[in-house]
């Protein structure tokens, strides 16, 4: 109750008081003497930065001082007022500007990059590859692994793992034991890896909260080196991982869910390739035919095209997203079916031969013997933006959403795809920058629109309160107190309830500052009331009354302007309160709903220990912003009051 | 004087009157069956069973009367018996359930108001007196910024510092030991410790408005015409200072002393649940989100009669300590 309410009851009581000003005293002299500079618009400027000691005539001056200018300079001469104006301009024009520059999906969303740290460094590879050989790059999420001929792994990126017993250990460490063996293969999960050395020991680490980067007991002596069978390719999923053997066998451990569908499958011999999504996995048999399995609801996926049945064409090579598979032949023909999920479905035109094909995440890769690349699927992260001048490009490496074009001596040309994200993602893999944008336009809208409705209530009932006194005073003041009593929530709820069913998630954002605004007019309208029953008894209304000048007119158009500095100032601070007070209601989950964002919403799931404790990008940041907005509106209205306040304008 | 109270207290009437019949509309318009709230779960009973039971309570209720007549009904339990209603999420009289959450809110409030007010006094008077020097507006743009954070952005601070990442203090919630009464210098250690945050974090938010009202009564008071005569006496600043001008500017910080001590009784909804703080505050919360009807309306009605009883008094205190207000 009390906290939520606390800005707009400070405002109240801070407006009406008072001999607040401090600073201006001093120097409102010197900075009033260079009116006539102030006539051309260089002055001006010249006026914000270098004071000029010229002195003006008192009388001249006070007649072009007008009370409005002398706000204005008052204004510009606190350095905190130019201080709050700028912060609060720039995080405006973050919000409105930014967020036509980058369009967002309100529905996207992305599980396995839930809450990955802030950074831009996901392509960033380190410079000493430029030198080596590279033999493979594997990525996971947020990471890279280059393997060069020597055996030595390089390792970039951002860590996308939480140290948590028993669950994980840290990607970007890599154990001893592998950087002393020579390695020879390297497969990266979404969150873990896996790689064999070149006496055909078994290495894993990283998430291992299903096993995946262990080799099951079971297993592992058939593998054992020297004398078990070799690994010949391996494969590493979100939550498992795959081997293939010289003999001709897969085997598949990690999350039971996805190994027990496969099971069958699996136990074909003859198997000389395999791919693999989340979900499903596709095996390439020594004749050059498919066999494809996958969980419920991968359906499509497992509809091998009838011209691959029949075995009349002859499979080199298969790569596989989670609902779609491409697949290339011996003769150079591409065969691509699934889901028609990011048009993945549809090949595109391909001029060249085909040479080599690659899975992403949401995307294939094909590259064709003139060195050109061909992506097609989703571009959420970039991933179509294929940089312009690749020259004599032989391969492609892609795993998740980094890609990486390789020339035949196995350097790095170029790299495109996702560079990570500057603050971090959300728990469904959503980028908190993008979304504090579009949020930071909800929240600053709600706010202006409840201060919008609260103010326009308050003028409408503290003027006649204030001004007709007696039974209009009672009535209006009682009503404000009945008001006051209104505890927040509970209205909030009940309206939820009532018109909540019929409106969408845009309409429940005016909903709630229909309701803020309805719920905080009550202290204006109080310090409107006060203000007036002082005004109302000043000559100048003596003057206008005797004149038989109506009521009605009196009261707007000549003791309105007396009140509108307290209104101005009010406003201002209401604003700020507002935006406190959004933020706390939908942290909360009673303000605006997802998929919506506001900076209130994107701070729900701080409400989780684990995430106050490990994800400090998801909670921290969007606050920040909200404490910035606040602080620079709350610094703008204390020195509107100041500057407004005829007392610290004294000489 | 008596007259002016006997008005004022008059007024007060139809105002809480009209509240009750808000807080009773808002109530009736809650989603949630009160009936199914007060009845064991349905898998307890069989149906004709149940329908049985349910059309008791039904009745019990007086749901089968007219809308005015509940209200009348209900006001009139409640001025009559104090019956407040049956907290479904409680499960207990209303009034049982708010004991023990008001009494902790009240401990906690105590130890707030106690915290800010022996830093605000100082630091506002010290920044009146001090008025434009950086040490003042150092103190004003520091008190802005905390009163821009929002309460949970501040008690989660708190619990990230000084619980996970120095874990010197729990994060929340309060050991059975006191509730128990058993009172040994381990238990009041483990009591002190998990008031602590909760205590600071909400002190803090509170300073900054009392800051500005100390400071802005005191620099008031120091324009004062007593105040140059005082000191064309000869006085010492120190006397001007604590005898004459902070006696003058109690007077508004008296007024504002009296309402935080009727706001003692109402919980901060958003600090007390980020700490797991049994308060009134939460319960408030608990029962939004629990659709608990009655316990709602009892504790915005508590509220709302707090609130009115508190700016009147503060009314009235105004007019006792200050010689030049008469009450009329």
């Amino acid at each position: 109750m009390s906290d939520n309410n606390r800005g707009a009851a400070d405002s109240g009581s801070g407006s009406s008081s008072n001999g607040s000003s401090s600073s201006n005293g001093s120097n409102s002299g010197g900075s009033s003497t260079t009116i006539k500079a102030s006539r051309s618009f260089v002055g001006m400027f010249k006026r914000l930065f270098v004071r000029d000691k010229d002195d003006v005539n008192i009388l001249e001056e006070e007649a072009l001082r007008t009370p409005g200018k002398t706000i204005l300079l008052n204004l510009i001469h606190n350095k905190l007022a130019i201080l709050g104006f700028c912060g609060f301009l720039a995080i405006v024009l973050f919000c409105f500007i930014g967020s036509l520059m980058f369009p967002i999906n309100l529905t996207y969303n992305e599980y396995t990059h839930s809450s990955l740290r802030p950074s831009r460094n996901y392509l960033k590879y380190p410079a000493v590859l430029n030198d080596k050989n590279i033999i493979k790059i594997v990525s996971g999420i947020s990471f890279s692994i280059a393997l060069d001929e020597q055996g030595d792994l390089y390792i970039w990126g951002t860590e996308p793992n939480i140290y948590l017993p028993n669950v994980s250990d840290l990607i970007m460490s890599i154990p001893e034991a592998v950087k002393n063996a020579k390695i020879v293969d390297i497969e990266a999960g979404s969150r873990h890896v896996i790689c064999i050395d070149d006496e055909g020991n078994f290495y894993g680490w990283g998430h291992y909260g299903h096993n995946q980067t262990k080799f099951p007991l079971e297993i592992a002596h058939f593998y054992e080196p020297p004398s078990g069978t070799a690994i010949e390719k391996m494969a590493a999923m979100g939550v498992w991982s795959a081997i293939l053997g010289s003999d001709g066998y897969v085997e598949l451990w990690g999350s039971m869910q996805a190994s027990q569908s496969f099971i069958d499958l699996l136990r074909h011999k003859n198997i000389i390739d395999f791919a693999a999504g989340d979900n499903n996995i596709v095996l390439l048999y020594k004749d050059g035919t498919l066999g494809v399995s996958g969980l419920v609801g991968t359906e499509y996926y497992t509809q091998i095209p009838s011209q691959l049945q029949d075995g009349s064409h002859n499979i080199v090579s298969v790569v596989s997203t989670n609902r779609n598979v491409l697949a290339l032949d011996d003769e150079g023909g591409l065969h691509l079916w699934g889901s028609a999920e990011y048009g993945l479905n549809k090949l595109p035109d391909i001029s060249g031969r085909p040479i080599h094909i690659e899975a992403g995440y949401k995307n294939f890769v094909v590259v064709t013997d003139d060195g050109s690349i061909i992506v097609w699927g989703s571009n959420e992260l970039g991933q179509l933006d294929v940089p312009d001048n690749l020259l004599g490009v032989a391969k492609v490496f892609v795993d998740y959403y980094q890609f990486y074009a390789m020339d035949e001596n196995g350097k790095i040309i170029g790299s495109w795809g996702n560079k990570g994200y500057i603050f971090g993602s959300d728990h469904l893999g959503r980028d908190i920058f993008t979304r504090l944008m579009y949020g930071g336009r909800i929240s600053l809208t709600v706010g202006l629109i409840a201060v919008i409705i609260s103010t326009f209530i308050a003028i409408l009932i503290g003027l006649p309160a204030g001004y007709f006194g007696g039974c209009v005073d009672q009535f209006f003041m009682r009503l404000a107190d009945v008001f006051s009593a209104i505890p927040f929530l509970p209205i909030v709820v009940v309206l939820n309830f009532i018109i909540g069913h019929n409106i969408s998630s845009v309409g429940r954002v005016y909903l709630i500052s229909v309701v803020l605004g309805l719920l905080g007019w009550m202290s204006l309208a109080r310090l409107i009331r006060a203000q007036l029953l002082l005004e109302r008894e000043k000559d100048f209304v003596l003057a206008a009354r005797s004149l038989g000048i109506k009521e009605r007119f009196i009261m707007i158009r000549h003791i309105l302007p007396n009140v509108v500095n307290f209104v101005i100032v009010s406003v201002t601070l209401n604003y700020a309160s507002y935006m406190l007070t959004e933020a706390a209601l939908s942290f909360l989950g009673f303000g605006v709903r997802e998929p919506e964002a506001s900076w209130g919403n994107m701070l729900t799931s701080a409400q989780e220990t684990a995430v106050i404790q490990f994800y400090w990008w998801r909670w921290v940041i969007p606050a920040l912003f909200v404490v910035a907005a606040a602080f620079s509106v709350n610094l703008m209205g204390d020195a509107l009051r100041e500057a407004m306040d005829p007392k610290s304008s004294e000489r | 004087m008596v007259k002016y109270l006997l008005k004022r207290i008059l007024i007060l009437i139809p105002v809480i009157l009209a509240i009750s019949v808000l807080l009773f509309t808002i109530g009736k318009l809650m989603p949630g069956d009160p009936v199914r709230a007060m009845l064991p779960p349905t898998t307890a009973l069989r149906p004709e069973q149940y329908q049985l039971a349910y059309d008791a309570m039904y009745r019990r209720l007086g749901l089968d009367k007219g809308v005015v007549e509940q209200y009348f009904r209900w006001f009139g339990n409640l001025i009559r018996y104090r019956d407040l209603g049956y907290s479904s999420i409680a499960n207990r009289p209303v009034a049982d359930a708010i004991k023990e959450p008001l009494k902790n809110t009240l401990m906690l409030n105590v130890f707030v108001n106690f915290f800010y007010l022996l830093i605000a006094l100082p630091l506002g008077i010290k920044m009146a007196v001090k008025r434009g020097s950086i040490y003042d507006t150092g103190i004003q743009v520091a008190s802005i910024a905390t009163y821009s954070i929002p309460s949970f952005f501040m008690g989660l601070s708190l619990i990230y510092i000084f619980a996970i990442t120095f874990p010197l203090l729990p994060a929340g919630g309060m050991p059975n030991t006191f509730l128990l009464g058993a009172w040994t210098w381990d238990s009041f250690k483990a009591w002190a410790r998990h008031l602590t945050l909760p205590v600071a974090a909400l002190t803090l938010m509170s300073l900054a408005s009392a800051l500005r009202y100390v400071r802005n009564a005191m620099i008031d008071a120091l324009s004062q015409d007593y105040i140059r005569t005082a000191r064309s006496k000869g006085l010492g600043e120190k006397v001007v200072i604590y005898s004459h001008a902070l006696r003058n500017a109690m007077i508004p910080i008296s007024t504002v002393i009296v309402m935080t001590l009727f706001s003692l009784f109402a919980g901060a909804t958003v600090t007390e649940s980020i700490f797991a703080y049994n308060g009134i505050g939460r319960l408030l919360l608990r029962a939004v989100t629990g659709r608990d009807t009655a316990l709602i309306t009892s504790l915005t009605l508590f509220f709302a009669v707090i609130n009115i009883i508190a700016v009147l008094a503060a009314d009235i205190i105004y007019g006792l300590v200050d010689p030049r207000i008469k009450l009329e």
